[in-house]
């Protein structure tokens, strides 16, 4: 096992702060391949591993500033790996099993307290997004004699064109292959067809395709591997998919008076609170009633068990350019609009230049998605497990409506819908909650909760 | 020892994305151990370049407006905060390998260094200023940015921007490095005479190779054709 530290990149450096992991938990890692990113005062810098192996432990999260020296990660090395000796492997307790239990296998060991109070093991993003880590030794990729140091460049190429790299005669620094030395092997016809295309004709038997390599790009196409962060999101949106038993019920909102106030209220309550007045503070409040009216729809399934916080902690789903994060705001039910408004922009803002903390995105017992300024007019969200129920706030539009007494006026309609987890809870409350917050929105003054 | 460097003059303002390519493409040859050091001496077409501390209210202009200018705008990868490049300032970009255990600290005290003795040859006195921010000052004003960015720990990217007849007007778009307390001079500013981009470029390329210990070489033409703005835009 080999400690990570955080590096010393100069006398009067004294810390630095993680900008990014590479690498999720689990991942192998080539020696010196870029493994995080740090920033100091004075230079920023990717940081290489020291040896192969894999990442079996991030302790630093990103966004965290700590002294020189400081642990950040343990890496275990191949040699650590190597099956030398029977039993090597399990004898290591920081060394995953190789188990299919797929997210159930990558829950870290002190989740073995009572599951109940952490509701945290599904968050997306942060440090607690549940990557199965790679089964060890078999994942790892042959990369030919140990003792050849090679740097990645090199491995790329040779991957592309299909060199065996064993076969390669180096004339870098120690006999090292270069760059120059792999495209030599190339130019005299010595690559392989490894990254190209599958020939056309169909193969005669195969049912399954073989595992390939790498995805083989067509022409006008192109090829990237999924970001750590993308496969965190796609885990959890289709683990959520086929856990719940998702049912969706829509509400239309008269929201006329709220925009009528926002237009009055958005100068000055910049002014006074830094921040801009968007819709969706009212809608976490009168959400957040509505959540302690039905308290089921703020519950969670643990086994068979349900579990009722009675603190509302409400998630926001923000998008940002890696991909897609809900950070929480905790205790939103005790929480005035402005309170509200200057979490969310807080979160929002900190989320987009990821310097959340990992408690910030992990404990909602509800969540907010609020496609409308992209001009949406009605979704289906998928639930974040583990909630019951998911809450999207679509674009409000002008539209004839119907009044009392059948006269037909313009109004600033909204449509508000939630996806729901029918395992527990019955469409009788979910569409009494859903009229709960409508009838909040439509009756409620802000403008006192806003303090203009 | 000796390092023996690659030396990089291209003529003319150089686009900036054309020139942040090569950089990184010379500095991940020059990890591989495929190359030597390199320097390149530059001036770039107008362009707002975006540290990885920059804050979105310290670009004054909108990106719009930026360009209305005639200026690109670059989100890049060094560390600091925003800064203008453009005619009439020296820009320099050392490729260096800082081998297995960097200083990055003396690394920066030593471009700070260079820079200092250049003005000094100039007849003005620049100092640094510990207290603000790394980079060159006279007084409270800052003629020269520097930010830098190590590839892999090791091998130095980016570097710095001396003002010579910067058009100053052009940091109007931006609060220059995130400093709203100090302002920008140039050169000519200092001295009360036009001091160009021409003048200061064999100073400065001699005070690096004294304080780098560097000796020049012509870079291969092959190489030089990276920086060369295309024939048909």
């Amino acid at each position: 096992m080999t400690s990570i530290q955080m590096p010393q990149l100069g006398e009067t450096i004294i810390e630095g702060t993680v900008l990014k992991w590479l690498k999720a938990e689990g991942e192998t890692v080539e020696r010196d391949e870029p493994l995080f990113e740090i920033s100091t005062d004075k230079v920023d810098t990717e940081v290489p591993s020291p040896v192969a192996g894999t990442l079996t432990k991030i302790i630093v999260a990103e966004g965290q500033t700590v002294p020189v020296g400081t642990e950040l990660a343990e890496v275990a090395s191949d040699e650590d790996a190597a099956p030398t000796t029977a039993g090597a492997a399990s004898s290591d307790p920081a060394t995953p099993a190789p188990d299919d239990g797929g997210q159930a296998a990558a829950e870290p060991a002190q989740d073995a307290r009572d599951p109940a109070s952490d509701p945290a093991r599904d968050q997306v993003g942060g440090a607690a997004a549940a990557v199965p880590p790679a089964a060890p030794a078999a994942a790892m990729p042959d990369r030919g004699p140990r003792s050849q140091i090679l740097s990645p460049l090199v491995r790329r190429l040779a991957q592309e064109h299909g060199v065996d790299l064993s076969t390669v005669a180096g004339t870098g620094t120690g006999g090292r292959i270069t760059k120059h030395d792999v495209m030599a092997v190339v130019a005299s016809g010595g690559g392989g067809t490894a990254a190209a295309p599958a020939p056309a004709a169909p193969a005669p038997v195969p049912v399954v395709a073989p595992p390939s390599v790498g995805a083989a790009a067509a022409q006008g196409e192109t090829v990237e591997p999924m970001s750590h962060i993308r496969k965190a999101i796609a885990s959890h949106m289709l683990a959520s998919v086929n856990e719940t038993a998702r049912a969706w019920t829509m509400v239309e909102v008269n929201v006329d008076h709220l925009v009528k106030l926002r237009e009055r209220a958005k100068d000055a309550f910049l002014a006074a609170n830094g921040v801009k007045l968007t819709y969706l503070p009212f809608v976490v409040r009168a959400t957040v009633d509505a959540l302690a009216a039905y308290p089921p729809v703020n519950s969670r399934i643990v086994g068979e068990d349900i579990v009722t916080p009675r603190a509302v902690h409400m998630g926001i789903a923000v998008s940002y350019d890696a991909g897609l994060i809900v950070p929480v705001i905790r205790n939103a039910d005790v929480m005035n609009s402005v309170g509200i408004a200057r979490a969310i922009a807080d979160l929002a803002a900190r989320a987009r230049s990821r310097q959340l903390q990992p408690d910030e995105v992990q404990g909602a017992t509800f969540t907010i998605t609020n496609p409308g300024p992209y001009g949406s007019l009605i979704s289906v969200p998928i639930i974040n497990q583990p909630n019951v129920g998911i809450l999207s706030l679509d674009s409000i539009q002008r539209r004839p409506v119907v009044l009392e007494g059948d006269a037909i006026a313009v109004r600033s309609m909204v449509y508000i819908s939630m996806s729901w987890d029918h395992r527990l809870i019955d469409g009788e409350i979910a569409t009494r909650f859903l009229g709960r917050v409508k009838q909040n929105l439509e009756s409620w003054d802000f403008a006192e909760d806003l303090g203009v | 020892m000796t390092r023996r460097t690659w030396l990089f003059e291209p003529a003319g303002a150089v686009p900036y994305t054309g020139a942040n390519d090569a950089m990184h493409d010379l500095a991940a040859r020059r990890l591989d151990e495929e190359i030597p050091d390199s320097l390149i001496l530059l001036e770039h077409s107008p362009v707002f370049t975006a540290g990885r501390r920059a804050k979105p209210e310290h670009l004054v202009w909108s990106e719009q407006e930026a360009v209305a200018h005639g200026a690109e705008v670059h989100h890049i990868d060094r560390g600091g905060s925003f800064t203008f490049h453009g005619p009439g300032q020296l820009v320099g970009y050392p490729i260096l390998h800082l081998g297995a255990r960097p200083d990055a600290a003396a690394y920066l005290r030593s471009l700070e260094e260079a820079v200092i003795r250049t003005g000094a040859e100039l007849g003005v006195e620049l100092h640094r200023r510990d207290d603000v921010q790394t980079g060159v000052f006279a007084g409270d004003d800052k003629v020269c940015a520097i930010g830098v960015r190590l590839m892999r720990t090791r091998v130095t990217l980016h570097g710095f921007a001396i003002n010579c007849d910067t058009d100053l007007s052009w940091f109007g778009g931006i609060v220059a490095c995130g400093l709203p307390d100090n302002g920008v001079t140039s050169l000519s500013a200092l001295t009360g005479r036009e001091v160009t981009v021409r003048e200061v470029r064999p100073i400065v390329r001699r005070a690096l190779a004294e304080v780098f210990d560097l000796a020049y070489d012509a870079a291969p033409e092959q190489e030089l054709d990276r920086f060369r703005a295309p024939l048909v835009a």
